[in-house]
């Protein structure tokens, strides 16, 4: 177990490099010239010249990306003398368009991202692994039928009209919901929980009729396999049944797909956010790529190839747990 | 493939983003008739003006900053030696003094400039104003790396070779402060206009040594009424009063509320709504220009009163490259004058409503405008037959095919294809090329990209005269090969000779009315075809009050320092 642990953390770290590698060239060779944006309206050639030196475009594009990548691990200090200004590690460099630090932008829209996801995503497991049991076990019924039904409404409902629908009714017409603001959970926790839960809403509907679909489809597939055939001819309890034999190898692949799905999330929703307005990882990346600040858009690359690749190490240690056939012989 | 699809919308989102953002800045006078709302109304003190926003101001720093948006935000937080007067003067295009006792003293042929400083002014922290701090506020311009802003004080203020700043290079020795009270300015040559260009948002002042780095980006140290109160960048900006700011010395702002709280990164579209809805505090906000998609629904009766409109102080405008044929033909250039078909323009601009038809390159907004029209057509729906009779005499009434650049931004290439259409019928087959709107302006000012024509706008850096607007656009001996304004390449001895004996001229409104005869005078040589100029349309929550336009700090849009709420205890 622990080397492999250790092979899949070096794996991780490798794809890390080649998605920071392939994000910075492509900025690099395809995006225009940033010191000439950073330069605006009355802009001279010297100006542009001297910011492309500040800004170390100047250099070649292997020493240019290894400068990020130490600064990433040790910091880096930008400029010289009084003008100097150091990069604490994980430093990611600064905004182009308001010379704010991409690490400190991250972690002020971070929690943001987070309550977002987190809320959907108990908002969605919940709906969607019980409806789809519902379903499985419903199978053919008027119920499940019914759900059916429910699930392809909300996977082909594209979520932007979704919330602007949803504001519109909740929010202009019952006035029941303010229009979302980021107030955080500290602040005051009924005003937090209302001002989230129409995003929640917003961004579950689609994932939870997706995992509507995917428990059921398991659920119906597990019920057929031969060891459940034999612990019922065994004449065990359907109860213990269900519990033991059916959920665990039927809801694995719902982990797997989870843990992706999650951790995507954690680097932002981008429609959800936008629409609504809340400032997250999301939100900052689509404002990001707008005015193409790369350096932001590099760091909220990044942070979402992080969350990705973190989330499937977990992903295949939990299934380790649940699934016994997948253990690895330490 | 969901996660594709996913990708596409999100891409499409942004683009009506960044069109949202572009449109919050433009914006003169709001006077909407009789009104049921009287906008005009003095505010009571106390309350929170709330500021409903997409985007986020680019900088806190004034040396950093320099745009129609973050001016105004300034004035809010920061004053200066001069600035433009408040929108509710009788010349809200005046330049008036603001942390000086008054205008500037000129002396040595108008290269060295006197200002002396108002008693009692201080610094958020308590430290006082004086000749001293000014001197280090304005030296900042020369950092390399801050003064990144507006560039009139290194352009205007004589300094050493090689200056670069206080953190750097240390005390700027050509500017003199003999006493606590009094700044001497030695400039590189004499300007008229110096009283606009120390009214600049980078001449703020800041205590001696502060600053460095970049410790203004998420700090400042105000001098205005208001300072920070809490920011988080892109999404929140809270101003507090500022128990140091003395109103005893300022006759600009009048600071009725308590607090602004500025909400950023908001969907264009929801801040329509909450404006619309106008629900607990809501009605203490105001926002930038409404969506061109919510206008038909401000026709009911319940918003028909609260809506605002504000002309802007910027031209859009095609200009023609006087250096490709057959545009270096004056008759052609002329003949797509009258072409055009500048009412269809307006439409695709988002109709009456959004913009007004430019027949001039100064728009009314702007001190030096005269009203004329050289190239007429009823309706401004474009002559097509005199300008025919001018491609026949310029021997092209075979016709000819021109490169227009425009952005990739659906506005503009309604506009384009509106200029499209209104030339096929005279003979000239305009074909379109889309640029990227990151490098657009970077490749329309570069001279060996730029094609024969581009659809653009400018906006001038003061509204107190056209010396900001005429000759970037038109002076011959300043086109470059890079960043170059003048896309029409105009280089006519004429026009050069003008601008140079106006731009001398220190009777400032005699210069103006030679401003707007200038401003013909160009015309008649058809650089450009002036097309519209955008208004801003406000819905300012009912509660607020003191809205006026100022084309000096706002560009056109609603003057911060006089919004205050009608009844601050009502949410």
């Amino acid at each position: 177990m622990p080397r492999y642990l250790v092979g899949r953390l070096a794996a991780m770290v490798g794809v890390l490099l080649l998605v920071c590698l392939f994000t910075y060239a492509v900025f690099f060779l395809l995006s225009p010239d940033p010191a000439v944006q950073v330069c605006g309206k009355n802009c001279t050639p010297e100006r542009i010249d001297q910011i492309r030196a500040n800004l170390g475009l100047d250099r070649p594009f292997w020493t240019q990306f290894l400068t990020f990548l130490g600064g990433l691990v040790a910091g880096r200090t930008y400029g010289e003398g009084a003008g100097a200004v150091e990069c604490a590690a994980p430093c990611l460099g600064y905004s182009f368009q308001s010379s704010q630090s991409v690490t400190d932008m991250i972690g002020q829209r971070l929690p943001v991202s987070a309550t977002i996801a987190v809320g959907a995503a108990v908002l969605w497991l919940l709906v969607g692994v019980v409806s789809g049991l519902v379903g499985a076990v419903k199978q053919g019924t008027w119920v499940d039928r019914v759900l059916t039904g429910l699930t392809l409404g909300g996977l082909s409902i594209p979520n932007y009209v979704l919330a602007l629908v949803l504001q519109y009714v909740l929010v202009v017409q019952l006035q029941w919901l303010p229009f979302p603001q980021a107030v955080p959970f500290g602040e005051d926790p009924g005003r937090w929980f209302l001002n989230f839960v129409m995003p929640w809403i917003v961004l579950a509907v689609g994932y939870a009729a997706a995992y509507t679909r995917l428990t059921r489809a398991n659920v119906i597939d597990t019920l057929q396999e031969n060891f459940l055939r034999t612990a019922r001819a065994k004449g065990l309890a359907p109860r213990l049944v269900w519990r033991r034999h059916a959920l665990r190898p039927a809801l694995t692949p719902v982990v797997t797909v989870f843990g992706m799905d999650f951790a995507g999330l954690l680097g932002g929703a981008l429609i959800t956010e936008t629409v609504f307005g809340l400032n997250g990882v999301g939100k900052m990346a689509a404002d990001s790529i707008a005015k193409n600040d790369q350096p932001v858009i590099m760091g909220v690359t990044l942070l979402a190839a992080f969350f990705v690749v973190v989330g499937n190490v977990v992903v295949d240690v939990v299934y380790t747990v649940i699934d016994p056939r997948v253990r690895v012989a330490a | 493939m969901k996660r594709h699809l996913t990708t596409t919308l999100a891409l499409a989102t942004t683009a009506a983003l960044a069109l949202g953002a572009c449109n919050g800045g433009g914006a003169t006078s709001g006077r909407t008739g009789a009104a049921a709302v009287d906008f005009a109304a003095t505010p009571a003190k106390g309350g929170t003006v709330e500021v409903l926003q997409n985007a986020d101001f680019s900088y806190l720093d004034p040396a950093r900053g320099w745009d129609g948006g973050v001016n105004n935000f300034y004035r809010l937080v920061y004053r200066t030696l001069t600035t433009p007067a408040p929108g509710n003067a009788k010349d809200p295009n005046a330049i008036v003094p603001d942390l000086a006792t008054g205008l500037g003293t000129p002396s040595d042929g108008g290269k060295t400039w006197t200002y002396t400083l108002k008693d009692g002014l201080a610094f958020e922290d308590g430290t006082p104003i004086t000749s001293a701090e000014v001197k280090f506020g304005i030296s900042r311009a020369w950092d390399p790396e801050i003064g990144i802003g507006s560039p009139y004080a290194k352009n205007v203020i004589a300094a050493p070779h090689g200056y670069a700043g206080p953190y750097r290079s240390g005390d700027l020795p050509t500017i003199e402060t003999p006493d606590a009270t009094t700044i001497v300015f030695h400039l590189k040559k004499p300007f008229p206009e110096f009283d606009a260009v120390v009214g600049q948002v980078n001449m703020t002042p800041f205590p001696k040594g502060s600053g460095a780095g970049d410790s203004f980006i998420k700090k400042i140290i105000a001098s205005g009424p208001y300072k920070l109160a809490a920011y988080t960048p892109g999404s929140l900006i809270q101003l507090e009063r500022n128990p140091k700011w003395d109103p005893a010395t300022d006759q600009v702002r009048t600071a009725k509320p308590d607090a602004w709280r500025f909400t950023m990164g908001l969907d264009p579209a929801t801040i329509d709504e909450r404006l619309l809805a106008g629900q607990g505090t809501d009605a203490n906000a105001i926002a930038g220009t409404i969506q061109a998609s919510t206008l038909p629904r401000l026709q009911a009766p319940q918003y028909k009163d609260r809506v605002l409109r504000m002309s802007g102080i910027c031209t859009t405008y095609m200009s023609l490259n006087t250096t490709k044929k057959p545009l270096d033909d004056v008759r052609v250039r002329q003949a797509i004058n009258y072409a055009v078909d500048k009412a269809a323009v307006q439409n695709a601009t988002g109709g009456t409503q959004l913009a007004t038809i430019a027949t001039t390159v100064v728009p009314t907004t702007v001190a030096g405008h005269k009203d004329y029209d050289l190239y007429p057509s009823p309706g401004h729906k474009g002559d097509a037959e005199a300008a025919k009779k001018l491609l026949a005499e310029a021997g092209q009434s075979q016709g000819f095919s021109m490169v227009l650049d425009i952005r990739s931004q659906p506005k503009m290439q309604k506009q384009a294809e509106a200029i499209q259409q209104s030339l096929k019928p005279i003979g000239i087959d305009v074909k379109l090329n889309v640029i990227d709107t990151s490098k657009y302006y970077e490749t329309i000012g570069t001279r060996s990209q730029q094609h024969d024509a581009a659809i653009t706008g400018w906006c001038p850096d003061w509204a107190s005269s056209a010396a900001t607007f005429i000759p970037p656009l038109f002076y011959g001996p300043t086109i470059t090969d890079k960043g170059n304004p003048n896309l029409a390449q105009l280089d006519d001895p004429a026009i050069n000779k003008r601008i140079d004996e106006v731009g001398a001229m220190t009777d400032l409104a005699a210069a103006n009315r030679q401003w707007g005869e200038l401003d013909e005078q160009v015309m008649k040589l058809a650089p450009i075809v002036p097309l519209n100029v955008e208004q801003a349309v406000y819905l300012p929550g009912r509660n607020v009050a003191g809205l006026f336009a100022s084309p000096g700090a706002a560009t056109g849009g609603i003057d911060f320092v006089l919004v205050g709420l009608r009844d601050p205890d009502e949410s």
